[in-house]
């Protein structure tokens, strides 16, 4: 009876091995993801690869530059007083995937549906100052406000969805509907979706592989065609010596800090920050351990944005000076500074750390590390229960961020200034740009802001880490743009 | 038997109505905000607030244990924080994938175990003993983060035989199951010799050995039999644990499984999917014990469920 039971079990195997699967059609160009996307609404999407895919499905009415300023997308724009905008959709605009025109009864509905509290959706609150959206005919549309913001035209970029998708209650989530240069063909389970280019019909499959390793090797035996970002630097050196594939890199603007909470009294001391400051040798770091094109950041804002200053004076890696400061603050051998620091359980995060750990060692500060995973760790974060700890400002385009970091009425929950920072100068600064409808004085004043805050030393700038693809060498076109996005996917072919 | 089948439902409601307090309870207790973990650093505490509203997140502890539980005995497990999608859809879109690795797994293990243990037992303190005692540590030390990637190094990269993960291409399912049934296998064929050995000790097996039955008779037919009941035990336990979701080899191999769904709902603390996930865990894990139970009765026929005489 066993032995039958055996043999039956031996013929099972083969044939268990063949179920459920098919051939992955070669035509199929395969691009790896480190998270998978979780909403294709764009009124409701916030999460970077999503509003990445969102990019593809839909389009905007404006978007940005290199620098970061607001560029005519779907429409052009035009000031006709402090509180009234007029946009004119793109006469060359593409209809929607179903074949329907776009037009300004589908913006109306896209920012109303926005703006009406009960829909909760995460964008609200940077629109609110939109006292109402008036169609004038299908290609005008204007936007009275509630106060004037010289930014206004940045903050209209959540893609446009159709007023007629919107009244059938169709799912936006299951079925975009968008007029973007690609529309959704399959999403057979969440991490693997299926998007259609429209112009060629060139289907694109979004793969979400958590694991780098995994990632790297499934590019390396062809499963994945393109990789971007998310790869531990040792895995990116090893790809650049592969034949099969090409590397490529550019500068990126996504910034990496550590947080001082000035509640701790040992913080509150500016020649302590400072010491930190000089103990730690970024330049070693970035070529060492983050390479490519990542660089030493000095401020919040990088110098290539329109409200950046590229005139600020590095700080200098100083163990000598370092030292000094923490003698002058009362720390020694003897009586030691003493701190904890908090980073996420991601293991290049926390590498990361253990070399500023040990240079902090070096000059006498003796650091504890502290690790959590990302919801635990951010929560401390956000309720103020840390000593030192290390984040990265993600995509930042708008200098309003300087508010909800450094102002003093920023504290959680209305705001990000977690370290409880307070300078009233910083304040006025930030409230007086704010009130500045010309945009060249603006800029003046945030770069003024910039100064004071590198002396300050709220945060420690580190740097901002470079963006980087690799891509089988049959597929051509793929290009990086500065914030990240997926955009040269609509470029994108295979050569055979 | 009917009366084992009703204690064992009753008991199974109860296991229910336990898992699903703990879980909440604990997965709110866990530190961590699903609203954070949604909308990132950026989002201005407007937007925070509204969406907690929305999502009922703004409500006492006891409201929303009571929303969850009445949802519950309807059959609703609620809708997925971060995808907006219906658990049960979500459940039920991964579990194919779980149950095929599991099988797969538990098939490679029964296939390696089985001759393994009874070939340790039979030559007992031979080379192939050794041998078979080795493999089996070997198999208990090797994580499965260890084993997957090396699996994939090997087969998939070197030689090429596999895909490296995915549940798409053909083979997929291959290195998965081969990385989570190895474990089992060390575990099963360990078992199979110390209770094949106790069992070869017994008079019966004596007894069937001066009938002059041949030696094969003896062991497979005999003494095997007798020694399948741990077995069985431990197959169950490890089946309702491998149906559970393998965390580590789904993630190695982004095997869209019950496991990978589990971990990733947990790390962006969405509730009623981790509410959902481990709620049918555990319905599994006691159906799959009450089925293992029932097994017993037909192994070995003295056993008789649910009567005490």
């Amino acid at each position: 009876m066993i032995a039958r039971f055996l043999f039956v079990l031996l013929l099972a195997v083969p044939l268990l091995f063949s179920q459920g699967c098919s051939q992955p059609d070669s035509n199929i160009i395969r691009f790896g993801l480190s998270s998978s996307p979780l909403r294709l609404d764009p009124r409701f999407a916030t999460d970077a690869t999503s509003s990445r895919l969102n990019r593809l499905l839909y389009e905007r009415l404006t978007d940005f530059d290199d620098a970061s300023r607001a560029i005519p997308s779907l429409a052009n724009w035009q000031q006709l007083s402090p509180l009234r905008y007029r946009f004119v959709l793109r006469p060359n605009r593409r209809s929607f995937n179903n074949g329907e025109r776009l037009t300004s009864a589908d913006v109306k509905t896209t920012y109303d549906f926005v703006l009406n509290k009960k829909n909760a959706s995460p964008h609200r609150s940077s629109l609110v100052l939109i006292k109402y959206v008036r169609i004038i005919d299908p290609d005008t549309i204007e936007f009275e406000l509630n106060h004037a913001d010289a930014l206004f035209p940045s903050y209209l970029v959540i893609g446009i969805v159709s007023e007629k998708a919107v009244q059938r209650g169709v799912n936006l989530d299951q079925h975009p509907a968008g007029s973007g240069p690609f529309t959704m063909r399959d999403w057979p389970e969440e991490g693997r979706l299926q998007l259609q280019r429209r112009r060629d019909k060139q289907v694109f499959e979004f793969v979400h592989i958590g694991d780098s390793t995994v990632r790297t090797l499934k590019l390396l035996r062809g499963e994945i065609d393109i990789l971007q970002n998310d790869l531990p630097r040792e895995l990116v050196n090893k790809l650049r010596q592969d034949d099969s594939v090409r590397v490529a890199n550019r500068t990126g603007s996504n910034f990496s800090y550590l947080g001082f909470n000035f509640l701790q009294p040992q913080f509150a001391d500016r020649r302590v920050r400072q010491a930190v400051m000089h103990a730690i040798d970024r330049k070693s770091l970035v070529r060492y351990v983050l390479g490519g094109k990542t660089r030493v950041a000095e401020s919040i804002l990088p110098p290539e944005h329109w409200a950046g200053n590229d005139a600020i004076k590095a700080y200098r890696f100083d163990p000598g000076q370092s030292r000094a400061l923490l003698k002058q603050a009362g720390y020694d051998a003897e009586h030691p500074l003493r701190m904890s620091y908090k980073t996420s359980s991601d293991p290049f995060r926390i590498r990361i750390a253990t070399i500023i750990q040990q240079q902090l060692a070096d000059v006498g500060i003796k650091v504890e590390l502290v690790s959590y995973d990302w919801a635990t760790f951010y929560g401390d974060i956000k309720a103020g229960r840390f000593q030192l700890y290390s984040l990265s400002w993600v995509g930042i385009k708008s200098p309003d961020i300087l508010r909800y970091v450094f102002h003093s009425k920023a504290v959680p929950p209305d705001g990000a200034n977690r370290g409880h920072y307070n300078n009233p100068l910083v304040d006025r600064l930030i409230e007086r740009a704010e009130r500045e409808a010309d945009m060249d004085k603006r800029a003046q004043l945030y770069r003024e802001l910039l100064i004071i805050l590198h002396d300050d030393l709220p945060y420690i700038p580190l740097w901002y880490e470079e963006h980087f693809s690799i891509v089988r060498k049959n597929i051509k076109g793929y290009q990086l743009t500065a914030d990240g996005s997926y955009d040269y996917l609509s470029e994108v072919s295979r050569q055979n | 038997m009917l009366r084992f089948l009703l204690y064992r439902l009753f008991s199974t409601l109860l296991v229910v109505f336990g898992v699903s307090v703990m879980v909440f309870l604990l997965i709110h207790m866990v530190p961590g905000d699903p609203v954070d973990m949604m909308l990132g650093e950026s989002a201005r505490p407007a937007d925070r607030e509204a969406l907690r509203h929305a999502l009922g997140l703004d409500l006492s502890l006891w409201v929303q244990f009571s929303q969850f539980m009445s949802g519950l005995v309807r059959g609703d497990l609620g809708v997925s924080i971060h995808s907006n999608r219906p658990v049960s859809e979500l459940l039920l879109e991964r579990a194919p994938a779980t149950i095929e690795l599991a099988l797969a797994a538990l098939l490679i293990s029964v296939v390696i175990a089985l001759p393994m243990g009874v070939l340790a037992a039979v030559r007992r303190n031979t080379l192939w003993d050794k041998g078979a005692m080795a493999f089996s540590l070997l198999g208990v030390s090797m994580p499965n983060f260890w084993l997957g990637p090396l699996l994939i190094l090997i087969f998939s990269v070197g030689l090429g035989w596999f895909p490296v993960s995915g549940r798409e291409y053909t083979g997929s399912l291959v290195l998965p199951a081969i990385t989570l049934g190895t474990a089992l296998a060390a575990v099963l064929s360990r078992m199979v010799r110390s209770s094949l050995l106790e069992v070869l000790g017994e008079d019966f097996v004596r007894t069937a050995r001066a009938k002059g039955l041949p030696e094969r008779i003896v062991i497979w037919k005999h003494a095997l039999l007798n020694a399948l009941l741990p077995v069985i035990t431990l197959l169950g336990l490890q089946l309702g644990v491998l149906l559970g979701g393998a965390v580590i080899t789904e993630t190695v191999f982004s095997w869209p499984g019950l496991g990978k769904l589990t971990i990733d709902a947990i790390l962006r603390r969405d509730y009623p999917v981790v509410q959902g996930t481990i709620l049918v865990i555990s319905v599994t894990y006691v159906v799959v014990n009450m089925l293992t139970d029932m097994v017993y009765g037909i192994v070995d026929p003295r056993i008789r469920l649910g009567n005490p005489k």
